[in-house]
């Protein structure tokens, strides 16, 4: 019935009173039930659904279960929460729901956002709905895999270093991190706190423009927001901009072929819109990995503390092997003796990778680069790399740590497993409308290679 | 890459300070996991980082304050508080105890 359909079209079908919100409900749960058990995409389905007033106005979003949402469980897929009601709203699900959305789920995830496979779950691991022996991503694959199987038209996922782009792009999706600082973070179970930025998972770049501009903005309950004015991010999408593209071979080393190929496959695009590819030089990511690992290590053991047992979930043995680990180095590197040698010569060289982005995006508008260096890993693979898979993260991490936005969209699909490829393009602080305004041309001209829509047929009504 | 070393009992200590109690094959998987990740973390002493001042805030926001006398619209109510409690007595939550008589 609506198949595929992006987010705004569905509003607007209700808005004409072609369909009711109530039908929308209960198409995607219906489709939840046929898929989910496969998929496990959703932890919590959101059944409450009223049907009191057929001309009411409301569009179904899935979000991720690290948001708190009131009266609705959530667990950041872990046990510590298993059973946590929370008894407020986050703002990011507040603003959704005043913009009139329904919460139509929780998705799956790493538990507490730590990896990048969605398998550190403690509620079981959720299947890249491209090839359900593969990881979605992490850690928002549930809300990727949700969107790519069109269990919902969007999703809300949040990213500390990677979680909404590199499941995006393993899903085949786009994925939207703002820079730090524009979405609030009040209500969302914190990871990393100087890195946390909640994000929407989409089909199309309109759909991401439309819910940034709902979500963005400053926050009183979040002393990190800013108050830079919100734009209306939709309608710069249609504004016909030529750009200054950056790109740089310290992000293509080490990179499959077939993503490469892809890569250069839209330089050319690029190039023929009337944009100009600019090569640059950025610091090797794979210093960001070394300041990401210590400063989220950090800040983890530091968040993690408050759980205790003791005034919501369980103790402190419900923990996962992940989580522990994490806590540990956490605790290491901030201990009597070692705060110096790591977490300060962390955060100077924090300022090292932002001094090398100002440098760049005084040359540039953005950069181009891909989003992960292979396509979606099997279940189970992570574990042969070393490192953990932080790896399958090297390409967002340097974004990351600099707080800048950036924006994962599908390019094509590998011919070795028919898996989707991810691109990321990277923008200066506080400048979302031009990298969605890039994706969007990309988009119009590109289809995105057909990725989406192929994908979505993978899962007939 | 220089590898890096820990002991059994510094695993034991981190693992106290940060209230995690850990299995005896924990210990030794952590321990070799741990000394992998602070071996590679070390590649940070090849940038020259003297005369670089530390990063406190990534978009340099500085001094957030909130009104003097303003209402606290996120307290939540006495029920709210304690809906996710499992043990409590009247308006408090029940730990075990810490001191002995």
């Amino acid at each position: 019935m609506f198949l595929g359909q992006p987010l705004l079209s569905i509003l607007e079908l209700i808005k004409k009173k072609e369909v009711s919100s109530k039908e929308v409900f209960d198409y995607f749960l219906k489709r939840i039930e046929k898929y989910n058990p496969k998929l496990n995409a959703y932890l919590t389905v959101n059944r409450s659904y009223k049907s009191d007033r057929s001309d009411k106005i409301e569009m179904p979003v899935a979000v991720k279960d690290n948001f708190c949402t009131k009266g609705i469980r959530t667990t950041a897929s872990s046990k510590v929460l298993e059973n946590f009601i929370p008894p407020y709203e986050s703002t990011v699900t507040r603003r959704l729901i005043d913009a009139g959305a329904f919460i139509l789920g929780k998705t799956n995830m790493d538990a507490w956002a730590h990896g990048s496979s969605t398998e550190t779950s403690d509620f079981g691991p959720t299947k890249n709905p491209w090839d359900l022996a593969r990881c979605p991503g992490g850690s928002s694959g549930g809300s990727a895999a949700a969107v790519s199987s069109y269990l919902v038209p969007a999703a809300i996922g949040s990213e500390t270093a990677g979680s909404i782009r590199q499941p995006a792009a393993w899903s085949g999706v786009i994925g939207l991190k703002p820079t730090y600082g524009r979405v609030s973070r009040y209500g969302l179970i914190a990871m990393g706190s100087s890195l946390d930025c909640p994000g929407p998972l989409t089909l199309t770049t309109e759909d991401a423009a439309f819910i940034l501009k709902i979500i963005a903005g400053k926050d009183k309950f979040d002393a990190t927001t800013v108050s830079n004015k919100v734009p209306d991010y939709v309608s710069l999408l249609k504004k016909k901009r030529k750009f200054i593209i950056g790109i740089t071979d310290e992000y293509l080393n080490g990179v499959d072929e077939e993503i490469k190929n892809a890569f250069y496959q839209l330089v050319k695009i690029l190039e023929k819109l009337g944009h100009r590819i600019k090569k640059i030089k950025l610091l090797s990511p794979k210093y960001s990995i070394s300041v990401y690992t210590i400063i989220q290590r950090a800040e983890v053991s530091s968040n993690l503390a408050k759980f205790d047992g003791i005034r919501y979930g369980n103790d402190r043995t419900f923990f996962g092997s992940e989580a522990k680990r994490r806590i540990m180095l956490g605790t290491y590197v901030l201990s009597y003796g070692y705060y110096d040698a790591y977490y300060k010569k962390a955060q100077k060289v924090r300022t090292l990778i932002i001094e090398d982005f100002k440098k760049v995006f005084q040359k540039v508008d953005m950069i181009l680069a891909p989003t992960t260096p292979i396509p979606a890993l099997k279940l189970g693979e992570f574990e042969k790399y070393p490192f953990f898979g932080e790896m399958m993260d090297v390409l967002n991490e340097p974004a990351a740590i600099a707080g800048i936005c950036a924006i994962n969209f599908p390019f094509g699909l590998t011919k070795k497993d028919n898996l989707p490829i991810g691109l990321q393009l990277m923008g200066r602080w506080f400048e979302e409308e031009n990298i969605l305004n890039l994706t969007y041309q990309i988009e119009k001209e590109t289809d995105f290679l057909g990725v989406i829509r192929k994908g979505v047929k993978n899962y007939p009504d | 890459m220089k590898k890096k070393s820990l002991t059994r009992d510094e695993i034991i200590h981190l693992a106290k300070l940060a209230g995690l109690s850990l299995t005896d094959s924990q210990i030794e998987k952590y321990k070799t996991q741990l000394e992998e990740t602070i071996s590679y973390i070390e590649n940070l002493n090849e940038l020259e980082t003297k005369n670089v001042d530390p990063t406190s805030h990534t978009t340099l926001l500085t001094n957030v304050y909130f009104n003097d006398g303003e209402k606290n619209e996120r307290a939540l109510d006495l029920p709210a508080i304690f809906q996710n409690a499992k043990n409590k007595e009247k308006n408090y939550f029940k730990v075990s105890s810490i001191f002995d008589e």
